[in-house]
């Protein structure tokens, strides 16, 4: 390992040092090295890291578009014009709504299809196949998709209803069942998704493990709580962590589908980042709401690891 | 779990009726959850072959006038084609570009030693934990200030490195044996040559997936497309389905020629690769 040596430091005083320097300077690792990182660093400086301390700047300012190096420094007034601004609660109302649907629908759906998956002996790969397709299409064609089935009147959902005799329904346009109706089908969307990482964790489980509480007299119900559920617990963190994230940034869904509405019953929180932003072009206040998320999230999905992180090990 | 392990004899229990009964429910249940998954998209295309006034009123599902009228309006009413073109040159780019710079940099993180390496993987990878809300503005002005607003490249060149990618490639490339490597440097190849000839054709199933994952998102990405990509001319596939809503108003005819060929030539491709899509997918789960 030529380059493990090289690294290791030397016990021969500067001089030797230097040639070992220029000995490096040499290697064609190094130029490689070179010409990887650095523009690796340029681009996360410009793209990543500058953005990011730029928000904190741009969350302090009155920003001026036409002029931004003169945009007055104004402190927490940022803070205070989102803190008045009606929208902000109910944004928070409603992801937080929404989140707990995503949570209501997902996880036992997405817990009995992998079960399911698991246990059956043929076509596994098949039915995992075709329960994936919504996840690698277009969001937004499933957006346009849905407006269609779900329409009041002449959507195929209300057909099925009117069919089995159950009055229509009236999904998106009314304020009390949209968000639910958008949340359904974001769960339809990616449920897929979820479906495989779990399946792949219960098909992880080692067979001796389920042998063994079978020979010890559990039955099915008593194996899943007992067994399967406690050492599939770093795929259901992973789960929860990335549904919770997921769930509090969403935008496309909501936007495509309602804009918002009727009235504000689907305004999501990263719904009033981008209006903020780009319809009233209050930059500050926008930024400001965005940090709130980052902070929010950061401490969410500390606390879940926290809480749901195994106390055993085998 | 008896499926996972074929290589056992199945016990006396399983071929037993009420075994049968069981597996045959599980089969009616996913066999339900695959209709859910599928129907909706069925019903799509046969409802893009649909004139208007059928879509809005009939109740079957095959069209009983069938027209190819929705696909030729919207190929001629809207830009369609340019959409298509932007889309497809933008998420091939960011694929390849992502896969070069994701399978270098996973090999610099594996395989090399300097001062400050692990500092650096944590440095880029805490970049994660930022909500992309957090630099949606200051990245708007800084694409502003290259010059790049309503510029494909605006779209772009935001998406060439992915931290999660060089994550990936680190993981899988740490196994690859240091023996490989320096029996090349002794036969005197250089590291480009060791990167592009040893390197990436070991790594090519986790590249694949992170191809596949790559191109998917930015073929599908909305939010940073919408506030970058503002004229007809510009703008990517998602873009001008969402535009659909407001050009055609409740035209359902067009709507769903649209998604169908979004839709469409994507599902093709899923189904012939779909080991792959899924080994993709899950791999972020698993090793992330």
């Amino acid at each position: 390992m030529t380059t493990a040596r090289l690294a290791s430091g030397s016990r021969r005083g500067p001089a030797w040092d230097w040639v070992r320097i220029r000995r490096v300077l040499r290697k064609s690792q190094f130029h490689f090295g070179v010409a990887v990182i650095v523009p690796t660093l340029i681009w996360y400086f410009v793209f990543m890291f500058h953005p990011i301390f730029q928000a904190f700047r741009i969350a302090m300012v009155d920003y001026k578009i036409l002029d931004p190096q003169n945009s007055p420094f104004i402190g927490l007034g940022n803070y205070q014009k989102l803190l008045l601004n009606p929208l902000f609660l109910v944004s928070i109302k409603n992801t937080f709504t929404w989140t707990l649907y995503i949570f209501l629908f997902m996880l036992p759906i997405s817990m009995l299809v992998a079960t399911t998956l698991s246990n059956v002996r043929r076509l596994r790969n098949l039915y995992q196949a075709v329960i994936f397709i919504p996840v690698v299409v277009s969001l937004v064609a499933v957006s346009l998709l849905f407006r269609m089935v779900m329409d009041p009147e002449v959507g195929q959902l209300n057909r099925m209803l009117d069919f089995l005799g159950i009055p229509p329904f009236k999904w998106m346009s009314s304020s009390r069942s949209a968000l639910a109706a958008i949340s359904g089908i974001a769960v339809w969307k990616s449920m897929g998704f979820y479906i495989v990482l779990l399946t792949a964790g219960m098909l992880n489980i080692s067979e001796e493990v389920i042998d063994a509480s079978r020979v010890d007299g559990a039955n099915e119900w008593q194996r899943f709580w007992r067994v399967t559920m406690p050492l599939l617990s770093h795929t259901i963190i992973l789960v929860v962590v990335l549904l919770t994230v997921g769930s509090l940034q969403e935008f496309t869904l909501p936007y495509v589908m309602t804009e918002g509405g009727p009235g504000t019953a689907t305004y999501l929180y990263n719904l009033l980042i981008y209006e903020e932003a780009f319809t009233h072009i209050r930059f500050g206040t926008a930024t400001v709401a965005a940090l709130f998320q980052f902070v929010f999230i950061l401490i969410a999905s500390l606390i879940q690891i926290r809480v749901l992180r195994p106390n055993w090990s085998y | 779990m008896t499926g996972s392990a074929p290589a056992l004899k199945p016990a006396p229990h399983i071929t037993s009726p009420w075994r049968n009964l069981r597996q045959g429910v599980l089969h009616v249940f996913l066999g339900f959850m695959a209709i859910v998954a599928l129907f909706p998209f069925v019903w799509m295309v046969f409802a893009s072959f649909k004139p208007f006034k059928e879509l809005v009123q009939s109740k079957a599902l095959l069209p009983i006038n069938w027209t190819t009228e929705n696909y030729t309006e919207i190929l001629t009413r809207v830009n369609f084609e340019v959409a298509v073109a932007n889309s497809i040159y933008s998420a091939v780019t960011v694929t390849v570009i992502t896969l070069l710079t994701s399978s270098a940099l996973g090999f610099i993180f594996a395989k090399y030693r300097f001062w400050g390496k692990e500092y650096l993987f944590i440095l880029l990878l805490s970049t994660m934990m930022v909500p992309f809300a957090v630099v949606l503005v200051p990245l708007y002005i800084t694409i502003g200030d290259l010059n790049l607003v309503n510029k494909l490249w605006g779209f772009i060149i935001t998406g060439l490195w992915s931290t999660f990618g060089v994550f990936l490639m680190r993981q899988f490339m740490e196994v690859i044996p240091y023996e490989y490597l320096d029996a090349a440097r002794i036969d005197g190849a250089s590291e480009w040559r060791i990167f592009f000839t040893i390197i990436i054709p070991l790594s090519t199933s986790p590249m694949a997936a992170l191809g596949i994952f790559a191109f998917l998102a930015n073929w599908d990405s909305f939010l940073w497309p919408l506030v970058v990509l503002n004229t007809p001319d510009k703008q990517t596939l998602p873009l001008l389905l969402a535009g659909l809503r407001s050009i055609y108003w409740a035209r359902y005819d067009m709507w769903s020629a649209g998604s169908v060929m979004t839709t469409v030539p994507i599902i093709l491709v899923y189904a012939f690769a779909s080991k792959y899509f899924i080994r993709g997918m899950a791999l972020t789960g698993i090793k992330g």
